[in-house]
């Protein structure tokens, strides 16, 4: 069947897949979806307690200290507009390391990781606050900071659940 | 060949992945196939909100019935039946006929023609050509040339007989060269 019009097609076959559904439709999928299942291996390393724990000190200092001195309007703007682009950054790569840790499969009840883990979430959100009331170099350095320590956090977590995995690999096939 | 292998070997693994609950991998397998898998049925049933309808109901099920996905035929071949099934469905509840019951059709295998020599026409023009086509005529052509079933399967998934779809072939390749050749489609 090798005629004119197979050929062309053939030829062309990505371009007569070029119409594209609507962005509704995978929400529509997705809220069939089973709820999301939470991963959280969350097995503590004394290592990431003392650097969660250090960075909510950090935190918490400059959330005190930083009230008193208040910056002019211009140099707030900037600041803020400056810290808005990092946050797009880290929250980026912070959601990826997320997705990337539940899409392994040993999910245990959460301990103090997870713990840890939702502490410098909200001392990120009372950081955040006062970005836009006062901020100043050491609120935008402390959430920094907090980023940096929740995706080393994550690194570590990943790292571990990958060998876990390598671990478990082995062991299936060896049975 | 061998990338075509490596990529359905790593969508195996998002496959393992979605039926562990993560729901990120269900998103990613949508991501992959879902423009592929809307044209799929967009070509059988013609209508883009219908065509939405189709792909929405063939992942559900898909996402559903994952399991049941053995991986002897591709993830991608598996998807695209199931595609195909939802969007007769789609169009049966049209109740236009698909494919005429009619003797008419059963006509004896013609013998095949290249009329098409050279082939001097466009990808869009082809494509709004195809789109022009009846029910049934377009349903087979597409089937057959775009994706990839040979007469025999398409006989079985449209219920009809081996010949039927051939001569049904036959004569929707006739009338595409027609509504290509013939000013008075306006495809322009």
């Amino acid at each position: 069947m090798k005629d004119s019009l197979n050929k062309f097609i053939h030829q062309n076959r990505d371009s007569f897949d070029d119409k594209q559904p609507g962005e509704n439709v995978w929400r529509k999928i997705a809220a069939t979806l089973p709820p999301k299942k939470t991963i959280s291996l969350w097995n503590s390393v004394s290592v990431w307690r003392a650097a969660a724990i250090l960075c909510m000190g950090v935190g918490a200092y400059f959330f005190v200290t930083g009230r008193q001195s208040l910056f002019q309007k211009t140099e707030m703007a900037e600041l803020q507009s400056e810290f808005l682009d990092l946050e797009v950054y880290y929250t980026t790569e912070i959601e990826e390391k997320v997705a990337l840790i539940s899409s392994f499969d040993e999910a245990e009840e959460p301990d103090q990781f997870t713990q840890d883990f939702q502490k410098l979430e909200a001392m990120y959100q009372v950081l955040r606050e006062q970005l836009k009331t006062q901020p100043t170099q050491k609120v935008t350095d402390a959430l920094i900071l907090n980023f940096l320590v929740r995706i080393d956090l994550l690194n570590q977590l990943l790292h571990k659940l990958e060998q876990y995995k390598t671990y478990n690999k082995g062991k299936h096939s060896s049975t | 060949m061998q990338l075509e292998a490596r990529a359905e070997h790593i969508h195996d693994e998002l496959i393992r992945q979605c039926l562990q609950g993560d729901n990120n991998s269900y998103q990613r397998l949508y991501k992959l196939y879902s423009r592929s898998m809307y044209n799929v049925g967009y070509r059988i049933v013609n209508n883009a909100d219908e065509a939405e309808d189709v792909l929405q109901e063939a992942f559900i099920s898909a996402f559903k019935n994952l399991h049941h996905y053995r991986g002897d035929s591709t993830f991608g071949a598996w998807l695209k039946r199931i595609v195909v099934n939802k969007a007769l469905n789609q169009i049966s509840k049209r109740k236009f006929e698909r494919i005429p019951e009619n003797e008419q059709w059963d006509i004896a295998e013609e013998t095949e023609k290249d009329e098409l020599e050279n082939f001097p026409f466009t990808v869009d023009k082809v494509k709004r050509a195809i789109e022009l086509l009846p029910d049934g005529y377009r349903m087979v052509l597409s089937l057959y040339v775009m994706e990839g079933y040979d007469h025999q399967e398409i006989a079985e998934i449209l219920n009809i007989t081996e010949s039927t779809s051939k001569s049904q072939f036959n004569r929707s390749k006739k009338k595409l060269k027609e509504i290509l050749t013939n000013s008075r489609f306006k495809i322009e």
